[in-house]
């Protein structure tokens, strides 16, 4: 049998294991931890650009912010993933409306975000930086060393495949999500998301005055903490829990001229926060 | 127009929907997206089949062409849309891959090949029967064009998660693979049924080919399943979350491919190997 012949002549304990073995066994499992792996890009951050909370408010929110990302080049080599933001609401709206299935609101939460990633990328592009579809992301470590900077769409390319949420229909991996992923993937330097908010809040801050600000918080207090609202998708919570090169997240506010440069910093700026 | 006037008062431009200015993280925002009447089904007369890389394609001519056989019957008369695993070279390149130091998403991108060289590799001996292979890039926006115009689709069975694959709880191996993706194609396009066409007769309390005493489990509900934790699956083991939050497909059989007669009288709802199911 093929499996036999490889055994033989080339596999590794682990390759024998696996070739051999069940990949949903757990002692098996295990055994794949062993070391650590490759960051593929440890000198790069990847931002993300709110949608609703930035590209949705036009030149007052994005030129600003802009300005500082290129002002920051010099010492930073940013991945830049956009939201979605209002008009993936509306078609989320009209797709619940008319009963369409999750994966199908995934390919137009896709769309959008591809739109902001666009408009993003047009602003920027006399200083040469590339938009990039994940078809193209192999590029990317050249873009990134030649420019210094590259634009993708922030939605994780699962479209069809979006799984359902356990509760109600919207897609559950979104920009925030896609993002992170990237991060994580390539070992990112930092991952930080840029919002209209300071950062965590108890509740809301848009809807409730007495929201209180968290500064730093770890994934399993924000659990505990069970808030109603949360400044990012639960679903990177809950991927940190697995991480093992993006183990921190930061939130700003990037209607604030300078967070974003305090960020990439490494300063303490916003929310921080961490896997444990 | 003012500035004002443009954003409403908060600096944001709006449109008005029923999710305008909302956090869709809000719990109660979340709730009140779901309905009890479930989403439209885009296929419903298609059957979705997995045939495993390891289990069958693996095996060679003994075992495959009598599947084959059996499959391009069934296409007399039933759509069919295919999905293959990746089997042996998945392990293999998964094996270098740890060796490398790469990460899971990485293994997940590289994986992709694999399976979908099954998909070339089964579609070359389905192709008398009119099925086609498609690539990845095109198979989700033009399936329901090729289900009408052709009696059988196969693809990679891969979900097209990538450099996005989720790191796992244990290990490095990307937890979301032919089984899931093939599962996820059923579930959102609405189809009739997901079997998994596998080497085993279905799920055993432990793995059959290594305890001769094991327990065949003809039937199974996926909290059951979450519950008792047995030392190996059949199938992706995230299938179990996956299913428990389906909306149109809420179960699915898995069945021996060694036997291609149980193949059609599964996809009639038949039972035959073993049922997984949410509710």
């Amino acid at each position: 049998m093929i499996e036999r012949k490889l055994d033989d002549e080339l596999l590794s304990d682990l390759g024998k294991a696996l070739v051999g073995g069940s990949l949903t066994d757990l002692d098996v499992l295990r055994r794949t931890e062993a070391g650590d792996t490759v960051q593929i890009l440890p000198q790069a951050n990847v931002v993300k650009i709110g949608g609703q909370s930035i590209i949705d408010r036009g030149k007052s929110a994005v030129f600003p912010l802009i300005e500082e990302v290129l002002a920051n080049l010099e010492r930073h080599q940013m991945i830049l993933g956009t939201g979605a933001g209002t008009r993936a609401r509306h078609a989320y709206s009209v797709a619940l409306d008319l009963g369409l299935p999750t994966g199908v609101m995934s390919v137009l939460g896709t769309f959008v975000s591809m739109q902001n990633a666009r408009m993003l990328h047009y602003l920027l592009a006399k200083h040469g930086i590339p938009f990039i579809e994940p078809v193209q992301f192999p590029q990317l470590p050249l873009y990134l060393a030649e420019r210094r900077a590259v634009i993708f769409f922030g939605m994780p390319p699962y479209t069809f495949w979006q799984q359902n949420p356990a509760v109600g229909r919207i897609p559950p991996h979104r920009t925030d999500t896609g993002a992170y992923l990237v991060s994580e993937v390539f070992g990112a330097r930092s991952m930080i998301y840029v919002k209209d908010e300071d950062g965590l809040y108890t509740a809301d801050p848009k809807k409730d005055r007495s929201a209180r600000f968290i500064p730093r918080a770890t994934v399993g207090e924000i659990r505990e903490m069970d808030l109603q609202d949360v400044v990012v998708e639960p679903a990177v919570l809950d991927l940190m829990a697995n991480a093992e090169h993006a183990r921190s997240i930061r939130v700003i506010n990037g209607l604030v001229k300078g967070n974003l440069t305090r960020a990439l910093a490494g300063e303490d700026v916003g929310t921080l926060i961490t896997a444990d | 127009m003012t500035d004002e006037q443009r954003t409403k008062g908060d600096g944001r431009h709006h449109m008005s929907s029923l999710l305008m200015r909302e956090s869709l993280i809000d719990k109660d925002l979340v709730a009140s997206t779901d309905s009890e009447r479930p989403p439209v089904r885009m296929l419903p007369h298609a059957h979705v089949v997995k045939v495993g890389g390891g289990s069958i394609v693996d095996k060679g001519r003994d075992v495959v062409f009598p599947l084959v056989e059996a499959l391009g019957d069934i296409l007399e008369r039933r759509k069919l849309i295919i999905g293959t695993g990746g089997g042996a070279r998945s392990r293999h390149v998964f094996a270098i891959g740890l060796d490398l130091g790469l990460a899971t998403g990485v293994l997940a991108q590289l994986a992709i090949a694999d399976a979908l060289g099954n998909a070339h590799i089964l579609g070359t001996l389905l192709a008398p029967h009119g099925v086609v292979a498609i690539p990845p890039e095109i198979f989700g926006h033009l399936l329901p064009f090729f289900v009408k115009a052709a009696p059988g689709v196969i693809f990679n069975g891969d979900p097209p998660y990538s450099l996005w694959e989720h790191p796992p709880a244990v290990g490095r191996i990307p937890p979301h693979r032919t089984d899931a993706g093939t599962y996820l194609t059923g579930e959102c396009f609405g189809c009739r049924n997901v079997t998994l066409i596998k080497d085993v007769d279905g799920l055993y309390d432990k793995d059959p080919k290594r305890h001769s005493g094991a327990t065949f489990i003809p039937r199974i509900h996926v909290d059951e399943l979450r519950e008792r934790k047995l030392p190996s699956l059949p199938f992706d083991e995230v299938l179990i979350d996956i299913l428990s939050r389906a909306r149109l497909v809420k179960s699915l059989q898995i069945v021996n491919g060694t036997k291609p007669e149980l193949i059609e009288p599964a996809l009639a709802g038949e039972h035959v190997g073993t049922i997984v199911y949410a509710e």
